[in-house]
């Protein structure tokens, strides 16, 4: 399928600077996801490689080959839009074949990729509808049967879920997964939602305010954050952040996962009061207001319930916290 | 299930309603009935479709009709023709990012579009006129003065002449309408077909003008019923006779040389009203053609 390498891409939009000097490897048949807070730059970085916006710096290889002078149909990529983007006065089936005839592929072979590509999807009772007459979900799958019948070297994904009902947005997740597995592509997905980027990368590419803060697989971003940003942005319940100094350490920040903070009735490391109890069924979070150290939150994975205002004990696990210094640096 | 009736809903329906009537319905029905009556013998009397017999039937009123509506016709098959293709290619044009200047062009164009008929026609006129024009000059000055003819004179050429006059005049508004219906179409679409390889004119035919169609539709209607009400343009550069020998006679000009009379002819409000109600015919067939024949193929788009 196909590599992609970023080389000291950056970009400015008049004086505001977008993204600062990215370099990025995504390896053959890699899935990467560029996740980070809205605005951080992650569709702009996405755009530059799918060759609509041009970098103000840097270059852009696929299989080792400078594309950026390249139009974006001559890439051979394929982009699913956030709001899926279909051609509203074709119906699926012309969606998905438009970009092949335009190519002028052969009859027979628009044919059997459509056909590919619907079986795959299960799109084959919708294949005579136009997009007005599909749900959200619908129109989804036929977006990426549009990327599909490309056979792309890159498919990128630009917060492809995030229009979608939570229960959809499962579902088509795990839908991506597979489909990756049975195209075996190189996949770039963009979100800015954690659990997406967990769940489906095999590297994770995490981006603060046109930066790359971190590049790893996801459980090690989650073991083994290299910064305040990661540990905080990887993670839901977020990580609780204790300040060093009150604590009598010499870090600036200690940080610690709410499922690693030990809860207990008769004694720990510090007390609090309950302040708010959340009951997912297998877990349960509890909010403690714990005097100086402000609201920490705790994971527990039994059934034990406490009540409002109750008097607590916290320990944050030796074993898992994690120490910060001044400038939010991990400090090993 | 039927909804109960809302009374406040008259209320609000009400200015509108009855400013639309004063202006508009009383008028059209004053105009409707007006053709049923003439002038009998010094009294005013119901004569029913005697009018309309006379409009078609009498030989030299039949001869103007038929003449003002073919002119009327041509003038609008040229704006059908030349107006809005160049129209929807501008637009085209604009539309398309990182073009320099395009606010000022789209300005410029649109300009001529909010100037009076009588600038319009007598700078016109001015610029064509054989003895003082600077057309001559200028085609005299790239050795094409051979090509000179006075267009608004010769029966020939002169209402196609004021035809694209019109043109130049109000090729802004197609341009705008479509301008704004190209606009509408959301960016990442036109960046999806980008990536399936979908650009320039092919991106334009296979996408764009399909998403466009409405409006494309719409100013077909309106550059319609404008066209077939047309009458300032003719009346300012060419008189109330429209000449040369008639040859620039409409159904507006035509209208009004029958209603106010002209020079030698009496003015007849009678024949007037019924010319004026076959227009409002012709222009409420053409309608009723567009809204049930057209409009209704017409997809609209929910982007
Ligand atoms: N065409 C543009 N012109 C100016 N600024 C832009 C443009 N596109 C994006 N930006 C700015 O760049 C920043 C990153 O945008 P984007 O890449 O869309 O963020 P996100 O990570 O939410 O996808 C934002 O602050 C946005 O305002
Ligand atoms: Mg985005």
């Amino acid at each position: 399928m196909g590599s992609l390498t970023l080389r000291g891409i950056s970009k400015s939009f008049g004086a505001t600077e977008v993204l600062r000097d990215i370099d990025l490897e995504v390896h053959d048949g890699g899935f990467t996801v560029f996740v980070g807070p809205s605005g951080c730059g992650k569709s702009t970085l996405l755009r530059i490689v799918a060759g609509l916006e041009e970098p103000s710096a840097g270059d852009v290889l696929i299989e080792g080959e400078r594309v950026n002078d390249r139009a974006p149909a001559d890439r051979e990529i394929a982009m699913v839009f956030q709001s899926y983007a279909l051609y509203p006065h074709l119906t699926v089936r012309d969606n998905m074949a438009l970009g092949l005839r335009q190519a002028r592929t052969p009859k027979a072979t628009i044919e059997a990729r459509v056909a590919e590509a619907a079986r795959m999807l299960s799109l084959e009772p919708l294949l005579g509808r136009r997009p007005a007459e599909l749900s959200g979900g619908q129109r989804q799958r036929v977006a990426i049967g549009r990327a599909v019948v490309r056979t792309p070297k890159l498919f990128l994904f630009d917060e492809p879920l995030s229009n979608l009902d939570a229960a959809l947005r499962v579902n088509t997740r795990v839908e991506i997964a597979r489909l990756r597995r049975e195209l075996r592509a190189t996949m770039i997905y963009v979100t800015h939602d954690q659990t997406e980027a967990m769940t489906l990368a095999d590297q994770i590419v995490v981006l603060n305010a046109g930066r790359i803060e971190q590049i790893g697989a996801p459980m090690e971003l989650y073991r083994d954050p290299a910064n305040i940003f990661v540990a905080g942005f990887i993670g839901s319940p977020r990580m609780n952040f204790l300040d060093g100094a009150r604590l009598g350490l010499q870090a600036a920040t200690l940080g610690i996962r709410p499922e690693h903070l030990r809860l207990d009735r008769v004694a720990g490391e510090f007390e609090g009061r309950v302040s708010h109890v959340e009951h997912l069924g297998g877990e349960t979070n509890i909010f403690v207001q714990a005097g100086a150290h402000g609201l920490l939150t705790a994971r527990r994975f039994d059934e034990e319930s406490f009540a409002l205002d109750e008097r607590v004990w916290l320990t944050p696990d030796p074993a898992r916290r994690l120490l910060f210094d001044a400038e939010g640096r991990r400090l090993r | 299930m039927r909804r109960r009736f809302r009374p406040h809903i008259l209320v609000f329906l009400a200015p509108a309603v009855l400013i639309y009537t004063l202006v508009m319905i009383l008028p059209l029905i004053g105009t409707l009935n007006l053709s049923l009556f003439n002038r009998v013998e010094g009294a005013e009397s119901f004569v029913g479709l005697g009018n309309f017999r006379t409009l078609f039937g009498d030989p030299r009123w039949s001869a103007s009709f038929w003449n003002a509506l073919g002119n009327n016709t041509w003038f609008f098959l040229i704006h059908m023709l030349v107006q809005n293709p160049i129209g929807i290619a501008l637009a085209a044009l604009l539309s398309t990012p990182g073009r320099r200047f395009a606010s000022a062009y789209r300005t410029a164009i649109f300009v001529p579009t909010i100037l009076s008929f009588v600038i319009v026609g007598f700078a016109w006129k001015l610029i064509l006129s054989p003895i003082w024009g600077i057309a001559p000059t200028m085609l005299a000055s790239v050795g094409l003065k051979s090509l000179f003819a006075p267009w608004l004179g010769q029966e020939a050429s002169a209402l196609t002449t004021l035809a694209l006059i019109s043109v130049w005049q109000f090729v802004g508004i197609p341009m705008m309408l479509i301008y704004a219906a190209l606009l509408s179409i959301p960016e990442e679409l036109i960046e999806a077909a980008e990536l399936d390889g979908i650009t320039g004119f092919a991106q334009f035919r296979k996408i764009k003008l399909p998403l466009i169609l409405p409006a494309v539709g719409i100013v077909s209607i309106l550059t319609f019923v404008g066209n077939f009400n047309a009458f300032d343009l003719i009346y300012v550069t060419q008189g109330a006779l429209a000449g040369p020998n008639f040859a620039t006679d409409i159904l507006g000009t035509f209208l009004y040389r029958t209603f106010f009379g002209f020079q030698l002819q009496l003015g007849d409000p009678h024949m007037g009203a019924t010319i004026a109600s076959v227009m409002f015919l012709i222009i409420l067939g053409g309608v009723c053609l567009y809204l049930f024949g057209v409009q209704t193929r017409l997809r609209r788009y929910q982007f």
